[in-house]
C-alpha cells in the first residue's frame, strides 16, 4: 500500500485535508509542494503521504476513475482532472467542529487586551464572514469560550517593541522573592496561555526569560535596538516550564483541602493518602520559593522535605504571629489573641476553586505553566495590578532578610532552568 | 494488507459527491475496493455505518433516500454540501491563520486546520504569514483535562452526562448527573456550566476535578438552557475576584508588590511599614498569609482571625 504514512496520522484529519486538497489542486496545475504544504499548514512529508493516497481514490476504483495525481518531488500534477466533475470538487461546507474550533479561537484572540486595533478588526470581520458561511454549523460555537488575560498597556508596548525591534526597560515583580527588580530585555515573542507572557532575552542575566505581563510593574520602550541572540524557540505546547531532573526534590503532604496543589504544580508523583489527601513529590530549582506554598496551605498541608524549608515556613508563621500578640509592636493589635479562637473557618467549601496565589512558588521558580498561569484560586493577585499604583520604595526595604531569603529565588524569569544562572546574585 | 481508513473514507466521500442520484449500499460496496475486501456482510455493514458517521463529523451532509422498490439510497447533495461564497482579504486571512493555530487539543486543532484548509480550497489568500502580520504573538488554548473532549461533544449535541466529581476539599468523589450547557476556559483552566439533576440547580464544575470517565446518557435535557451562560463570573467570585468589602493591612516597606497594585489607598507610616486598603473578597486570608511576617491585618477582625488561625496551623507544623 503506497499510502503508508511516515508517522501516525489521524484518518479523520487526513481525509478532511485530502478533500480540500483535491479542490485546491484542481485549480492549480503544477502547484509547488512547498507552497501547498504551507497553505495547508502541514509538513511536506504529510503532503507527500496524502499524494500517495490520492491515486487510490476516485468516484470508483473501476474504469479509470481513480485520480491520476503525481509529483516529481517539486510540483504536483493532476493528469485527469475530469475524473472528478467540477461539481464534486467544489469547496465543502464547514463541519460543526470546524466552525466551532475556528470561531472560538478567533473570538478568544480578538478579546486579547492590547491587541492592535487593526488586527482586532480583521479578526472580527473574518469571524462574521465565517459565521455567515458556516450557517447552522456555527450554532454550537457559543457553547465553548476562552478568555485570555493580559495587561493591555503592557501588551501593546511589548508588541510595538517587537515589531520595531527595540529594547524594553521593565520593573518586574518576582513572587518567589517578593520583590520588584529593574531589567532591560530584548523581547522575542508574546505567548498567551490563559495569562500572557513575553519571552525575552534578559540583558542582566544574559539568559532567556519569560515574564508574565501582569507582573510588569512599569515598562518603557527604549531607543536602543533590541538584539536578542539567535535562540531556538521552545515548543510551548506542553508547558512553559518543566522542572529539570536534577532539581531538588520537595515533598508536600496535603489534606483533602489541599489537593489543588496537584492541579497547579507539575509533579513527579501524587500518591493518595488514607484521609483523602495526597503526598506530592515535585522538583524545583528553588525550593525556598515554596515557603509561600507552605504558608498558604495552613492546616490543609505541610512541607515534609526538605526539612529546613519546613522549618523556615514554621519560623515565618511564628514571626508573623508575633505581630498579633504584641500590642505595642505593629500598633493597635491589642486584641489579636481573640482571633485564635476562631478555628474552623473554612473558605474552602464547595465552591472553592482552590489555588495558590499567583505569587505561589508556581509563579517563578516553578511556574508549571500548565498549572500556575491559571491559578484562579487566589486573588488574581498579580492578576490585576494596574501598572499605575506601583509600589514606591522598591529595593529600599529595610527589613532584615529572614534566613530563607538567603537562598536566592529564581530571577524574574519564569523558567527555572534558566533562572538558576542568576542564583547567587 | 488492509486498506488505510483515510483512503476508504476518501473514496466513499468522492463516490457520494460525484453521483447525481442516490447510491445504494450495494453500489457503494461495488465501487469501493476496501468494502469489497471487507469480507462478510456484517463486517462491511459495520464499517460502512462507521464511515458514514465519520464523514458526517467532517461536515458532509448525507441524506438517506428510499427508492420506490424499498431500497435505501445515499445522497450527498451538492447544494447542501457546498461552502457558500466567502471572500476574505489578506488581513482577515492572516487573522484566521493565527486563530487556527491556537488549539492545543488534538480534535479541535485538527478541526481548526480543516476549516482553514476548506477556506484555502475556496480561495482564501495565502501569502501573508500570520506571525509577521501580528508581530510575534502566540496565543495558545491549553487543554490538559481528559474530560474536555467528551464534554465538548455532549455540550454540542446537548446530551446529558454522568461523571464522578471531587469537590475541592472532599476526600472522595461523588457521582453527578449533569445536563451540560457550556465550557469556558479562564486563566488556563476549563470549567463546565450545566444543570445538576440531583441538586435541581445550575452548577459550575472544574474539569480537572472530574475523576474517571465522562459517560453519556441517551435522554434529552429536562431543564431549559439559559440564553446566556456565564461561567467566568461564577468562577471569579469563588476566586475572590469579586470583593464586596475592604480590609486594612500593614505591609513592610518594599514588600508585597501585588498587594500594593491592588490597594485602593497606600499610606506611608514612616516606621518601615505602610498601611494599605485592599479589596476583601474570598480567599484574601490565604493570600495574605503567603507574605508571612511582612503583612499584618488591622481590620476587619474576622480577617485577622482567619489569618491568625492559618498562621497558627503553619507554626505548629
Amino acid at each position: 500500500m503506497a499510502g503508508k504514512p511516515v508517522r501516525p496520522v489521524n484518518a479523520i484529519d487526513q481525509t478532511r485535508r485530502m478533500l480540500s486538497l483535491v479542490t485546491y489542486l484542481r485549480e492549480r496545475p503544477g502547484a509547488r509542494i512547498e507552497d501547498v504544504a504551507r497553505a495547508f499548514g502541514i509538513t511536506e512529508d504529510e503532503l507527500v503521504s496524502d499524494l500517495d493516497v490520492l491515486p487510490m481514490c476516485g468516484t470508483s476504483f473501476r474504469g479509470g476513475d481513480l485520480l491520476d495525481i503525481d509529483t516529481d518531488g517539486e510540483r504536483i500534477w493532476w493528469h485527469n482532472p475530469a475524473a472528478l466533475g467540477a461539481e464534486a470538487a467544489e469547496p465543502l461546507r464547514l463541519a460543526a467542529d470546524e466552525a466551532t474550533a475556528l470561531l472560538v479561537a478567533a473570538r478568544a484572540v480578538a478579546t486579547l487586551p492590547g491587541l492592535r486595533e487593526s488586527d482586532r478588526q480583521a479578526l472580527l470581520r473574518a469571524t462574521a464572514k465565517v459565521e455567515a458561511a458556516a450557517g447552522e454549523a456555527a450554532g454550537a460555537s457559543s457553547r465553548l469560550s476562552v478568555t485570555f488575560e493580559s495587561e493591555g498597556g503592557v501588551f501593546a508596548d511589548v508588541d510595538r517593541a517587537i515589531s520595531e525591534r527595540r529594547r524594553l526597560w521593565i520593573r518586574y515583580y518576582s513572587p518567589a522573592r517578593d520583590e520588584v527588580t529593574e531589567r532591560e530585555i530584548d523581547p522575542i515573542r508574546l505567548v498567551s496561555v490563559g495569562h500572557t507572557y513575553v519571552e525575552a532575552w534578559c540583558r542582566r542575566s544574559e539568559a532567556r526569560r519569560t515574564f508574565r505581563l501582569d507582573r510588569v510593574a512599569e515598562i518603557k520602550i527604549l531607543d536602543e535596538p533590541s538584539a536578542p541572540p539567535e535562540i531556538e524557540l521552545r515548543d510551548l505546547s506542553e508547558a512553559l516550564v518543566q522542572p529539570a531532573a536534577e532539581d531538588p526534590e520537595v515533598v508536600v503532604e496535603v489534606g483533602p483541602g489541599g489537593r489543588w496543589v496537584a492541579e497547579y504544580y507539575p509533579h513527579d508523583s501524587a500518591d493518595e493518602l488514607p484521609d483523602g489527601g495526597l503526598r506530592i513529590t515535585l522538583r524545583t530549582p528553588d525550593p525556598a520559593s515554596l515557603r509561600r506554598l507552605a504558608l498558604r496551605l495552613g492546616r490543609d498541608g505541610r512541607i515534609v522535605e526538605p526539612r529546613d524549608l519546613a522549618a523556615s515556613a514554621r519560623q515565618a508563621a511564628s514571626d508573623a504571629l508575633a505581630a498579633y500578640d504584641d500590642a505595642t509592636g505593629a500598633a493597635g493589635m491589642a486584641d489579636a489573641g481573640g482571633a485564635a479562637g476562631k478555628a474552623d473557618v473554612d473558605h474552602a467549601g464547595d465552591t472553592r476553586v482552590g489555588g495558590t496565589s499567583e505569587g505561589g512558588p508556581g509563579a517563578e521558580g516553578f511556574p508549571g505553566a500548565a498549572g500556575s498561569p491559571g491559578v484562579p484560586g487566589a486573588s488574581g493577585a498579580a492578576g490585576s495590578p494596574g501598572v499605575p499604583g506601583a509600589p514606591q520604595a522598591v529595593g529600599s526595604s529595610g527589613r532584615a532578610a529572614p534566613e530563607v531569603r538567603g537562598v536566592p529565588a529564581g530571577s524574574g524569569g519564569l523558567d527555572g532552568r534558566y533562572d538558576r544562572q542568576e542564583q547567587g546574585l | 494488507m488492509a486498506i488505510a481508513k483515510a483512503e476508504r473514507l476518501m473514496n466513499l466521500a468522492l463516490c457520494l459527491l460525484g453521483a447525481r442520484r442516490p447510491l445504494s449500499k450495494r453500489e457503494l460496496r461495488e465501487s469501493i475496493e476496501a468494502y469489497l475486501e471487507a469480507g462478510s456482510d456484517d463486517s462491511f455493514n459495520r464499517m460502512f455505518e462507521r464511515d458514514k458517521d465519520d464523514l458526517r463529523e467532517l461536515g458532509l451532509v448525507i441524506e438517506t433516500v428510499e427508492s420506490l422498490d424499498g431500497e435505501i439510497g445515499y445522497l450527498a447533495r451538492r447544494d447542501s454540501n457546498r461552502l457558500p461564497a466567502i471572500t476574505l482579504d489578506a488581513e482577515e486571512a492572516a487573522a484566521l491563520g493565527l486563530a487556527a493555530k491556537v488549539w492545543q487539543q488534538a480534535r479541535l486543532a485538527g478541526a481548526a486546520s480543516g476549516a482553514l484548509q476548506k477556506l484555502r480550497a475556496a480561495g482564501l489568500p495565502e501569502d501573508v504569514d500570520p506571525y509577521e502580520a501580528h508581530g510575534a504573538l502566540e496565543p495558545r488554548i491549553p487543554v490538559h483535562e481528559a474530560a474536555f473532549e467528551p464534554l465538548m461533544l455532549a455540550c454540542r449535541d446537548r446530551r446529558p452526562v454522568v461523571f464522578d466529581y471531587r469537590k475541592a476539599s472532599a476526600a472522595r468523589p461523588e457521582t453527578r448527573h449533569v445536563e451540560p450547557w457550556a465550557l469556558e476556559c479562564w486563566r488556563g483552566h476549563w470549567y463546565l456550566a450545566g444543570f445538576d439533576r440531583d441538586r435541581g440547580a445550575e452548577r459550575v464544575f472544574r474539569l480537572s476535578r472530574i475523576t474517571g470517565k465522562v459517560r453519556s446518557r441517551g435522554t434529552g435535557f429536562t431543564a431549559p438552557v439559559p440564553d446566556v451562560v456565564t461561567v467566568r463570573e461564577t468562577v471569579a467570585s469563588w476566586a475572590g475576584e469579586i470583593a464586596d468589602r475592604s480590609a486594612r493591612i500593614r505591609l513592610r516597606s518594599g514588600a508585597g508588590y501585588p498587594l500594593r497594585a491592588k490597594a485602593s489607598a497606600i499610606r506611608e507610616l514612616g516606621d518601615g511599614w505602610d498601611e494599605l486598603d485592599i479589596p476583601y473578597g474570598h480567599g484574601l486570608d490565604a493570600w495574605l498569609v503567603e507574605f508571612g511576617p511582612d503583612v499584618v491585618v488591622v481590620e476587619p477582625a474576622e480577617l485577622r482571625a482567619d489569618v491568625v488561625d492559618r498562621l497558627r496551623a503553619v507554626a505548629k507544623g
